[in-house]
């Protein structure tokens, strides 16, 4: 790391640029909307306007890529109250109603320049005119005066970088955005404007995609021409890096860190040929140095990734970052494909936010419109079922015709969804030119990812019922939801048996059948379904929040699960569950078939960062992940478990009971010690010791 | 057909050999080390351990040499894809060698790596028939003075420096492990001590932890080094 990039890391650090933030009152520009009746394009646009005039040009010492959130706020185009009366009119909104979740097509803005973009829509602008298109004209003409927005600030920027003497940053800044990029410094500077002004315009969870792609052709022809060495492009991508943790904390999120800055490296190429390449191993290394939140970094691999790149991964496992976060090519591909997405484009997949896949520029999915809790589903066909004289088989029935009743429940919820328009990023996205439309109005792919939470804890609560009523007849069915209602109270033999039952995540074939049937039933669950916006509904193995909430709705679970304890998040081993160790867990979940479930959602794996400490930890881990991706694996994300962790565990035990902490030849559980050995080993993290 | 007595069976271990590996903790120990780690390991008797909030966990298990090798099987995939395979530990895995000599060959035979981690507590015969068939051995070296070696460990040290001497010349590949525990053998002088023992042998030490008593407790037992160490 050179002198320069270790020295704005540590301003970052210390918050430098949040010096030249200020507050902005938004009210009054909300209260000109709804007192003159402005539309929806027509607010984006002004919205867009005015957020950009208010910025300040700002830089920091020694950067060369600028932009700079001096602004705080974005201004509301909408009021609660105005939003609430359309859902009132029976308009659904995905969350906040707005453009999000998307990656831009950041590839051929940053090649072609916003000019080529304002002359297309100038041209088009007659087109519409001829044509009297007035919803094309509408577009086009706020289009315009939103890119010739960013391009003011762009000028703004540019004369005060002159007036100051930042020649440089002067003279990149005359070029592009508005000017293709020609070089690797352009193109990242060219990116930061365009994602900037992404998220000024009200966007959020704005993905950065496969920037190892397509940045790759300016690294390529600098490194060819000499304008750069593998150093000095490790320093510019350092760079890149850390203005992605500057302005995040204003980005819109559930929570401090969930910004959706992902980034995606690896893959194949639009022919199918492996992707990876020198800008990806270069991407991996500065995340390693720089050891920052953002960007998020997610892998594709496939069967033929060699060990290698999977050790790259691994490396940044082990600084316990909790990225990169492995895709499955193997599976993603033909899962997108299978839903209807052209080859090339599902061969150029990314993840949203979190782990949602979509293809990056031509797409307006809203992958996670809504969820089906699995535990919920369950539950109440246990109720249904009790008091009937039923087969195992009947309820898994009743718990299929549950899950098929709220995917339907989901399908008219969702008929008429309407998303808020984003001119500007309907600019830098794929057809919206061409079309004259908004990509709010519709892109090349419309589709709704829905989410099954809970699968694991419905697994085992499932085997649990064959267990305990089916086989051992230690309880009726009607005996068993008067358990579920009561806590198990007064009978810890019945909470031991259900807790001794089969279980998801052990290579239990009585358990991981059961996932296999389950996950085989909510892949076809919205076959031969529209989602109203002529797309379709992509069901996935994510619960995003939805854990935490749908945990709140039921109480307890034939698993031995109590009312209050939380579900697995995502596509992980239930949390109560001890498991024999991460290659059962691997084997698991790798059983069931899941391209049919592929809207995203990983499977969740801790290891313990003492693994790291031995010389050989990150290959052995390598190889697990190899593993799970040889197996059908579509998502994989490994944690190691850190000092927070472990302050986590001792406060709260029950969520913690498989946290295996290892020592010199034995391993015990965490919570299980003394709080004084705890203390120790925490400290034992803290110094990076290990046995 | 001699059951073996087995008290944990754990998946990816990361400290027992190359690769990805499964180690098995076979129950019961001719030897009494006074900081022991796993007393549960000590007994050949099947015990129950309590946990903090109660609930129990029974330690020992028997099991069939075809049916454990047919479980530990289930992972030979990934045990061979990177290089891993199956380690035998404790207690003291020698001290059922009977079981050993019967599942060693069906785990050979489906290409596995095979470890043991021992005290190097066993009749030579014994030692020898095992080790012979690893492709890897951890032998403890705990102490160098035969007195001292029997007041901390009840045994006697010839018997083990005999089955080492035997190691250094079979061929089979090995390191010494030294557990170092404070007030025991982790002076300087018996650090030089080890390392001359060892000579062009591989030796790697083991840092004490303080964690190591709290099984004691689970067995409702006393742990001999508590005073010594805190």
């Amino acid at each position: 790391m050179t002198d320069r990039i270790k020295s704005l890391l540590e301003r970052t650090f210390d918050k430098e640029h949040r010096t030249f933030r200020r507050d902005v009152d938004w009210k009054p520009l909300l209260d000109r909307f709804i007192d003159e009746g402005i539309g929806d394009m027509e607010r984006a646009r002004i919205g867009l306007q005015e957020m950009l005039k208010a910025e300040t040009p700002a830089f920091m010492d020694g950067e060369r890529i600028a932009f700079l959130r001096t602004v705080k706020q974005i201004p509301d185009l909408h009021s609660d109250k105005e939003m609430d009366d359309r859902r009132a009119q029976g308009i659904a909104f995905g969350e906040k109603g707005v453009v999000f979740n998307i990656t831009a097509d950041f590839e051929s803005a940053i090649r072609d320049g916003l000019g080529t973009r304002l002359d297309e829509m100038r041209a088009r602008l007659i087109r519409c005119r001829e044509e009297s298109d007035a919803e094309g004209l509408e577009f086009l003409e706020n289009a315009i005066l939103s890119t010739e927005a960013v391009l003011g600030l762009v000028e703004r920027y540019r004369a005060e970088a002159e007036r100051r003497g930042f020649s440089d940053i002067a003279a990149t800044l005359v070029k592009v955005p508005f000017k293709g990029a020609t070089t690797f410094h352009e193109a990242l500077q060219s990116l930061r404007i365009l994602h900037f002004a992404m998220w000024c315009e009200g966007e959020y969870h704005c993905g950065l995609g496969r920037i190892d792609q397509y940045l790759y052709p300016y690294y390529d022809a600098d490194i060819r021409a000499g304008r750069l060495t593998e150093e000095s492009a490790l320093e510019e991508m350092e760079e890149f890096f850390i203005a992605c943790n500057r302005d995040s904390d204003l980005y819109i999120g559930v929570q401090l860190g969930d910004n959706g800055q992902s980034v995606m490296l690896g893959g194949v190429t639009p022919d199918g040929k492996d992707a990876f390449n020198d800008l990806s191993r270069l991407c991996i290394k500065a995340c390693g140095e720089l050891k920052l939140v953002d960007p998020k970094i997610n892998l594709r691999v496939n069967k033929t990734t060699p060990l290698e790149i999977y050790k790259l991964g691994t490396e940044l496992t082990a600084k316990g970052l909790g990225f990169p976060q492995y895709a499955n090519d193997d599976v993603v591909i033909p899962a997108l494909e299978r839903w209807g997405y052209a080859q090339e484009d599902a061969r150029n997949y990314t993840v949203a936010a979190c782990w949602e896949f979509i293809v990056p520029g031509c797409a307006m999915d809203i992958d996670n419109i809504d969820a089906v809790s699995f535990v919920g589903a369950l539950d109440a066909a246990l109720r249904n079922a009790a008091g009937r004289t039923v087969s195992f088989d009947d309820v898994e029935r009743e718990f299929f015709d549950e899950i098929q009743r709220r995917a339907d429940a989901i399908v008219e919820k969702y008929r008429n969804v309407e998303i808020l328009p984003g001119p500007f990023v309907s600019v830098i996205s794929a057809n919206c030119i061409e079309n004259a439309r908004d990509i709010s109005k519709g892109a090349k792919y419309n589709n709704f990812g829905v989410h099954g939470t809970g699968i694991a804890v419905a697994v085992d609560s499932l085997a649990s019922v064959r267990h305990l009523v089916f086989e051992k007849r230690l309880v009726t069915l009607l005996e068993l939801v008067e358990l579920l209602d009561t806590d198990f109270a007064g009978r810890p033999d019945m909470l031991a048996a259900a807790k001794d039952a089969p279980k998801m995540g052990n290579a239990d074939p009585k358990a991981d059948e059961i996932a296999k049937r389950l996950l085989d039933f909510w892949g076809q669950a919205f076959d031969g379904k529209k989602n109203g916006r002529s797309g379709i509904f992509r069901p996935g193995t994510g619960s995003a929040m939805y854990y935490i909430w749908h945990a709140r709705e039921v109480k307890a679970s034939a698993d031995g699960r109590l009312s209050g304890q939380p579900l697995s998040a995502n596509y992980a081993p239930s949390l109560d569950v001890p498991v024999k160790g991460p290659v059962s867990v691997v084997r698991s979940f790798t059983e069931p078939d899941l391209v049919p479930v592929c809207n995203g959602g990983p499977l969740t794996i801790e290891i313990h960062d003492s693994a790291f400490a031995m010389p050989d930890g990150v290959e052995k881990v390598a190889h697990l992940v190899k593993f799970f991706i040889e197996r059908g694996g579509h998502q994989l994300q490994i944690n190691t478990i850190n000092r927070e962790t472990l302050m986590d565990a001792q406060a709260h035990p029950e969520r913690h009971r498989h946290l295996i902490v290892r020592v010199w030849g034995w391993s015990g559980y965490f919570i299980e010690l003394e709080k004084t050995y705890q203390d120790q080993i925490i400290k034992r993290v803290e110094l990076g010791v290990s046995g | 057909m001699k059951k073996g007595r087995i008290f944990e069976i754990r998946e990816f271990t990361l400290h027992d050999g190359p690769g990805v590996r499964t180690t098995v903790f076979f129950k019961g120990c001719p030897l009494r080390c006074a900081w022991c780690h796993n007393p549960e390991g000590q007994s050949f008797e099947k015990e129950t351990m309590t946990r903090k909030d109660g609930e129990t966990v029974q330690c020992g298990q028997d099991w069939d040499a075809a049916v454990l090798a047919e479980d530990l099987l289930k992972n030979a995939d990934i045990m061979r894809q990177s290089g891993g395979g199956v380690t035998f530990s404790g207690g003291e895995p020698l001290s059922q060698a009977e079981f050993l000599l019967q599942i060693i060959p069906i785990l050979k035979s489906r290409g596995v790596h095979l470890a043991v981690e021992t005290s190097g507590y066993a009749d030579v015969e014994t030692y020898r028939s095992v080790i012979a068939e690893m492709d890897f051995v951890y032998q403890d070296l705990k102490l160098l003075d035969e007195v001292e070696f029997r007041r901390w460990t009840g045994g006697d040290l010839k018997i083990v420096l005999d089955n080492i001497s035997w190691l250094r010349k079979s061929g089979v590949p090995f390191v010494f492990r030294v557990p170092l525990i404070p007030g025991v053998n982790d002076s300087e002088s018996s650090g030089g001590k080890f390392r001359a023992f060892a000579g062009k042998d591989m030796i790697e030490y083991l840092p004490y932890n303080n964690a190591a008593g709290v099984k004691y407790r689970m067995l409702g037992r006393e742990y001999a080094l508590k005073e010594v160490v805190s």
